[in-house]
C-alpha cells in the first residue's frame, strides 16, 4: 500500500515535471487539473471502469487516453480475479436462467449473482449470453459424431473450463464481470440437449427480460423433449408443454396411462394441464398425437439434488 | 395507515366467511376492540409529536447502505434520537432469517429535531416492490448510497429504475467513503456523473442534494468533518428536502362502511373506522357500492356510546343519517363526502402473489382467472387480464395486471386490497389507474 502510495506520487511528480520541462506555455496548475478532469472524466464514460482506476491509468501513461485504456483493459481481468477470490463465499442467489434453442439442439444455463438489480443489468445479460452459446459450442463439439438423443448435464467447474470464442476461459469472463458489477457470482449449472431430425424440443422462458438477445432469460425456464404434434403446431405445442413445467414444476416424467393423485401430483403426465384444467397432460398430448419424452426444469436459486445432499 | 388498512384487509377477509346476522354482534366487538389495543400499543411505544416519514436506502451491496444506516443511529443515539445499532444488527434480522419468511426488509427508526423515520433497507428489486405493495414501508422519499472510490456502478441505472417505479419523487445523494479518496477533485467527478444519471432519469439532477462523508468515520468517530458532520448534514438535507406526506385529516372523509343498526326513537345508524378525513354534525355525505347511490346528512356522531362533536382518521365511530333506513345501506358500502369518491369496475394494479411458504398458492394462474377481491370492507367476484407479455403469474411474483369486477365498487387510484380464492390469500395489490369499461368486458359471469 504504502509503496504503490510512494510510486503514485512519484509518476505524477514526474509528470508534472515533464510537463513544465517541456514548457511550451505556462500551464498553472489549475488548468492541469481541468486537462486531466476532462480526460477523467471522458475515460470513464468510454470504458466504464471506476473513477480510481482511470484515474491510475491516466496517470500512468501520463494522460495517454489510448495507452491507459489499453492498459485499463489489462487490469480489469487481474482486477476481476482479485474482487472474485474476495467475494467468494458470498451468497449468490439471484440470476438468470438463459436459454437457447437452435437447430435440434438447445442449452439452458443457470447463472447466479447477488441482487436482481444485477441480474437486470445488459452486462450481467451478455455474460448468460456468452455462457449459453459456449456451452452449446461445447456440446456440438463434443457430440458432432454421435445421433440421436444426447443430454449433457454440466456443473459449475466443468463449465468454468469451457472457453469463450477464442482463448479466455468462462471462468476469465465471470472474473471480469464480477469486477465491473462489484459482486458475486456464478455460472452454477448447465444443461444441453441434442436430437435427431424427427423429434422437437420445446422451450419457455418465464419472466423473459431480455428482449433484445438471441437468448431468452428469465427467473425460471423448461426445455421439453417430444415428438409428434400436428405439422406447423410444433412449436406452440413445444411453448405450452414448457409453460406448464415451469408452472407446475413435476419432478418426474410418469406414464401415458398413470391415474393421477390429486393436487400434489409430480409426475407430469397425470398432472392437470395448466392451459386446459379439464385435461390431463397426458389427455391432452394424445389429441395432439404427440408424447413427452424428456424434460429439464431450471429455478433460478434453486438448490440442486447434489447440494441437498 | 398503510398498517390500518391492511389490518382492516385481513379483518374483512375473516369475517366472509360469516355472513349470518348471528355473527353480525360478534363482529362488532371483536373489531374494534383489537384495534382499540393497537391504538393503545402505539401510544405505549413512541409519542406522536412528530410527523413520520418513510425512508430508505438504495445502493451497490458495497457501498455502505447499512454502515451508513448504522452511522445516522449512532449519530443520533449521541442525541437521543434513536437507539445505536451495530452494522450487525442491521444486516441479519435473525428472526426473520430462520423463518425464510416475510419481508426482507431491515427497519430501524430514528427521529431527528423535526421528524421521526422509519428506514428501510431492502436486498433486492423485487423486496422493493413488494413492500410498495404490501404497504409495509412505503417509501416517502430515499437515499442513493454511492462509494467516492467507485462511483456509480453499471447497476445504478437500475436502482434509480426502481425508485421510479415505486413512486418515489425525493432522492438524497450520499457519496460514501469519501475518506478512501485523497484527492477531492474525484469527489466533484463522482458528483457531477450522479448528477447526470438522475436527470436522464427524470429527478431535478440540477438540485438534488448531494452530501459528501464518510459513514466509517462516522462510526468509528474519526475525522468529524467527514464522520459526524456529513451524516448530521445528510439528516438535516433530508428534513428539508424529502416533503412530508399528505396527512389522511386533510382529506375528504370516508368511511367503509361495517355495519348497519336502526335505532328505535333516534333512526339508522352505520358503524366503521373513519379510513381518512374529519367528520362533523351536521356534514353532506354520500352513500356509494353495491350499485346504490344516495345523499344524505350526518346528524350525530358517536364514538363508544358518546356524542363527539367531530371523529378523524383512525376513529371507530357510529353516525347517525338523516332518513335512513335499515335496509338502504349495506356492509361494503362507503359513506363520503359527496363528489370525492366513486364506484369503478375495471382498473390496473400492480400485485404482489404470495409464495407458497408466505400461505399462498403453490400454482401459477393464467389469464381469466377468477378470484374474489377484498378492500376496504367489501369483497367482489372479479376477472383478470394479464399484460400482453405475461402468459402466468407464478407465486413470490410481482405483476401488474388488470381487474374487471362483477359490479362496480369503491376504488380509487393508490387503494389497496387482497385477492383470494377459495379459502386461500392469492396475494396483495395496489390500484395503480382506473380504466374505464368496454363491451368486451361485459362478459358472462355464469
Amino acid at each position: 500500500m504504502f509503496l504503490s502510495f510512494i510510486f503514485r506520487a512519484v509518476t505524477r511528480d514526474a509528470a508534472k515535471v515533464s510537463l513544465l520541462q517541456h514548457g511550451q506555455s505556462l500551464h498553472t496548475g489549475a488548468q492541469l487539473m481541468a486537462a486531466e478532469k476532462a480526460l477523467l472524466m471522458k475515460l470513464r464514460k468510454s470504458t466504464g471502469y471506476t473513477f480510481m482506476n482511470c484515474k491510475k491509468a491516466l496517470e500512468r501513461f501520463d494522460n495517454d487516453i489510448a495507452q491507459a485504456e489499453t492498459w485499463l483493459h489489462e487490469q480489469a481481468q487481474k482486477e476481476g480475479w482479485n474482487k472474485a477470490n474476495k467475494l467468494e463465499g458470498r451468497k449468490a442467489k439471484e440470476g438468470l436462467i438463459g436459454l437457447f434453442v437452435g437447430d435440434k439442439a438447445a442449452v439452458m444455463v443457470e447463472v447466479n449473482c447477488e441482487t436482481d438489480f444485477v441480474a437486470r443489468n445488459e452486462k450481467f445479460q451478455h455474460l448468460v449470453k456468452d455462457v449459453a452459446l459456449a456451452t452449446l459450442a461445447h456440446h456440438q463439439n463434443k457430440t458432432q459424431s454421435q445421433a440421436g438423443y444426447v443430454k449433457n448435464v454440466l456443473a459449475g467447474d466443468e463449465l468454468s473450463k469451457l472457453k469463450v470464442g477464442e482463448g479466455s476461459s468462462l471462468a476469465d469472463q465471470v472474473a471480469l464481470a464480477i469486477g465491473r458489477l462489484g459482486e458475486n457470482m456464478s455460472v452454477k449449472r448447465a444443461v444441453a440437449v441434442g436430437v435427431p431430425a424427427e423429434w422437437h424440443i420445446g422451450s419457455y422462458v418465464h419472466g423473459d427480460v431480455s428482449g433484445q438477445t438471441d437468448v431468452a432469460m428469465g427467473r425460471y425456464g423448461a426445455l421439453v423433449v417430444f415428438h409428434g404434434g400436428n405439422e406447423g403446431e410444433q412449436k406452440t405445442l413445444g411453448r405450452k408443454l414448457g409453460q406448464h413445467i415451469v408452472g407446475e414444476a413435476p419432478l418426474s416424467l410418469g406414464n401415458m396411462d398413470d391415474l393421477p393423485c390429486g393436487e400434489s401430483e409430480t409426475r407430469l403426465l397425470p398432472q392437470t394441464f395448466l392451459g386446459d384444467p379439464s385435461r390431463t397432460v397426458a389427455q391432452f398430448l394424445r389429441g395432439q398425437q404427440a408424447r413427452v419424452l424428456d424434460f429439464v426444469r431450471f429455478q433460478c436459486g434453486e438448490t440442486t439434488g447434489e447440494e441437498a445432499e | 395507515m398503510a398498517a390500518l388498512v391492511g389490518l382492516r384487509a385481513c379483518f374483512s377477509a375473516l369475517q366472509l366467511s360469516s355472513p349470518s346476522l348471528l355473527h353480525s354482534s360478534f363482529k362488532l366487538c371483536t373489531v374494534p376492540l383489537s384495534r382499540r389495543t393497537f391504538a393503545a400499543e402505539a401510544k405505549k411505544t413512541y409519542s406522536r409529536d412528530k410527523p413520520h416519514v418513510n425512508i430508505g436506502t438504495i445502493g451497490h451491496v458495497d457501498h455502505g447502505k447499512t454502515t451508513l444506516t448504522a452511522a445516522i443511529t449512532k449519530v443520533l443515539s449521541d442525541a437521543g434520537g434513536a437507539h445505536y445499532k451495530k452494522y450487525e444488527d442491521i444486516d441479519n434480522a435473525p428472526e426473520e432469517k430462520a423463518r425464510g419468511i416475510t419481508i426482507n426488509a431491515s427497519h430501524v427508526e430514528y427521529t431527528t429535531a423535526n421528524r421521526h423515520y422509519a428506514h428501510t433497507d431492502c436486498p433486492g428489486h423485487a423486496d422493493y416492490v413488494k413492500n410498495m405493495i404490501t404497504g409495509t414501508a412505503q417509501m416517502d422519499g430515499c437515499i442513493l448510497v454511492v462509494a467516492a472510490t467507485d462511483g456509480q456502478m453499471p447497476q445504478t441505472r437500475e436502482h434509480l429504475l426502481l425508485a421510479r417505479q415505486i413512486g418515489v419523487e425525493h432522492v438524497v445523494v450520499f457519496i460514501n467513503k469519501a475518506d478512501a479518496v485523497e484527492d477531492k477533485e474525484m469527489l466533484d467527478l463522482v458528483e457531477i456523473e450522479i448528477r447526470e444519471l438522475l436527470t436522464e432519469f427524470g429527478y431535478d439532477g440540477e438540485n438534488t442534494p448531494v452530501v459528501i462523508g464518510s459513514a466509517l468515520c462516522a462510526l468509528e468517530n474519526k475525522e468529524p468533518d467527514l464522520g459526524l458532520n456529513a451524516v448530521m448534514k445528510l439528516l438535516e438535507t433530508v428534513d428539508n428536502y424529502i416533503p412530508l406526506p399528505k396527512r389522511e385529516l386533510e382529506k375528504p372523509f370516508l368511511l367503509p362502511i361495517e355495519g348497519v343498526y336502526s335505532i328505535p326513537g333516534r333512526g339508522t345508524v352505520v358503524t366503521g373506522t373513519l379510513e381518512r378525513g374529519v367528520i362533523k354534525k351536521g356534514d353532506d355525505c354520500e352513500f356509494l357500492g353495491h350499485n346504490r347511490n344516495f345523499k344524505s346528512v350526518v346528524t350525530g356522531v358517536e364514538m363508544f356510546h358518546k356524542s363527539l362533536e367531530r371523529a378523524e382518521a383512525g376513529d371507530n365511530l357510529g353516525a347517525l343519517v338523516r332518513g335512513l333506513k335499515r335496509e338502504d345501506v349495506r356492509r361494503g358500502m362507503v359513506m363520503c363526502k359527496p363528489g370525492s369518491i366513486f364506484p369503478h369496475q375495471k382498473v390496473k394494479a400492480q400485485v404482489y402473489i404470495l409464495s407458497k411458504e408466505e400461505g399462498g398458492r403453490h400454482k401459477p394462474f393464467i389469464n381469466n382467472f377468477m378470484p374474489v377481491m377484498f378492500s376496504l370492507t367489501w369483497d367482489m367476484a372479479c376477472r383478470i387480464t394479464l399484460p400482453s407479455e405475461k402468459e402466468m403469474v407464478m407465486p413470490g411474483e410481482d405483476t401488474s395486471l388488470t381487474l374487471t369486477l362483477r359490479q362496480p365498487m369503491v376504488l380509487e387510484k393508490g387503494q389497496r386490497f387482497t385477492l383470494r380464492d377459495g379459502n386461500k390469500t392469492i396475494g396483495t395489490g395496489l390500484v395503480t389507474d382506473i380504466l374505464t369499461m368496454t363491451e368486451d368486458d361485459k362478459c358472462n359471469w355464469g
